[in-house]
């Protein structure tokens, strides 16, 4: 067995824009995600009856699917359906977006309920609104005791965004998988991306620990 | 657009095929990552820190990396380290127990850890072994404490088993995958395939839910 890691620095520019582009779909899909998920959060929490067994629908189909399978059917079969043609990225960020909206809505909405109730309703009969009691009274507290399952959502977003590899997006892997077929050098190739997600995800899951510890106190009630 | 749902029904056969192997594969992934995870958890929480701290790396190294990316190292990289070559299913099913194990050594730990010290000395007091305390009263509490966590644990694995279609293990994603190319028919093969998934997991995920409402722990 020869290792011969020059092979990694011969073609650092492509690794690199793939690092980037795995950041960049992690991002997207983290925005998409924590957006359409806090939305379903508080509408099955504080919505109509109707609206919640529906989005409950939802969540629980995009819970009992693998995300490879979200993704296929979302970039090969969906746009057969609708008449409309999509780019990789678009593809894997709603994919990979709303399948991560199910489990931020299911922790958005243990998070509200678990404030008790009576919270609430001393903001209303303190003169606040609904929307406001929500906002300024129950979800500062509720927001704190997300961030432990946040933080592993995001964490997970970012190593869920390696299947966009088999849609051929361009991210790390896809680009290792390139670079394999080119060089021969599975070893110093799948170490190298490997070891990217590793100084990627390692520091994030400490970062989020040490906000929690940090917070925790001001979640309490 | 003209929608053709006999080829489904003509390739039933391979679809239950790849269906039965992606239970198969979760289920053989999930009996060895139960012994895997209590047998890392015990060493993890060891006095000895030879033992304790090599087992934390490789935790903390298998949960900050993708599955799929562990499965493409375990597959192509593995073999030439080691000179030992698996088929792709042994790959899969090893590549899956052991991301499993780490997540279950984690469960394992918490729930060792969160029954209280006085039932260590109050079972040593009455004369009991290290080893008898830790099989006979402390794990079978900490076992029952996390079942729910278990639970979640298998649902994602279920999911994950889709991943080893990329090295080519016959489960139901990579049947699907084939058939689409083989007959064109991409949107009835691929929501066939979607479809058999919400039938498997959907009841799974429900049964998760009940499980973490049957067995919340209150002190």
């Amino acid at each position: 067995m020869t290792m011969d890691f020059s092979i990694i620095a011969d073609h650092w520019g492509f690794i690199q824009r793939a690092y980037q582009m795995t950041l960049i779909l992690s991002v997207l899909s983290i925005a998409l995600g924590l957006s359409v998920g806090v939305a379903i959060g508080i509408a099955r929490v504080y919505g109509p009856k109707l609206l919640d067994y529906a989005l409950g629908f939802f969540v629980d189909t995009m819970r009992a699917i693998p995300v490879l399978v979200v993704l296929v059917w979302g970039y090969l079969a969906f746009p057969i359906l609708a008449g409309i043609r999509m780019d990789p990225l678009t593809g894997a960020t709603v994919a990979l977006g709303l399948h991560l909206s199910a489990y931020v809505a299911e922790t958005v909405r243990s998070g509200l309920t678990s404030i008790r109730r009576n919270q609430f309703n001393a903001a209303i009969s303190l003169g606040m609104s609904p929307f406001q009691a929500v906002w300024y009274v129950v979800l500062p507290q509720a927001l704190i005791r997300m961030i432990p399952p946040l933080g592993s959502f995001v964490i997970i977003a970012v190593k869920d965004s390696a299947i966009a590899s088999v849609i051929a997006f361009p991210e790390l892997l896809r680009a290792s998988q390139t670079l394999v077929g080119q060089t021969f050098r599975p070893l110093e190739i799948y170490t190298t991306s490997m070891l990217l997600y590793l100084i990627t995800l390692y520091p994030l899951a400490r970062l989020f620990e040490y906000v929690y510890r940090r917070l925790a106190p001001r979640g309490a009630s | 657009m003209n929608l053709d749902w006999n080829v489904v029904w003509e390739n039933r056969g391979l679809f239950l095929e790849g269906a039965l192997v992606t239970v198969l594969l979760a289920l053989a992934s999930m009996a060895l990552g139960i012994i895997g995870g209590l047998g890392l958890a015990l060493a993890r929480l060891s006095r000895h820190r030879v033992v304790s701290i090599p087992v934390a790396l490789l935790v903390d190294v298998v949960r900050s990396t993708p599955v799929i990316m562990q499965i493409y190292w375990a597959y192509y990289v593995v073999p030439i380290l080691t000179g030992l070559r698996l088929d792709a299913l042994e790959t899969g099913i090893i590549t899956l127990a052991i991301n499993v194990s780490a997540y279950n050594c984690e469960i394992f730990r918490a729930g060792i850890v969160s029954i209280r010290k006085g039932q260590w000395q109050a079972a040593m007091a009455l004369g009991m072994g290290k080893a008898r305390v830790l099989f006979e009263i402390i794990l079978p509490q900490a076992i029952h404490r996390v079942i729910p966590a278990l639970a979640n644990i298998w649902v994602a694995l279920f999911k994950n088993t889709s991943l080893v279609s990329t090295i080519a293990v016959a489960d139901l994603t990579y049947v699907a995958l084939t058939l689409r190319v083989e007959t064109f028919r991409v949107l009835e093969i691929l929501t066939a395939m979607a479809v058999l998934y919400w039938i498997m997991g959907y009841p799974q995920a429900k049964f998760a839910d009940w499980l973490h409402k049957k067995f919340k722990v209150e002190e």
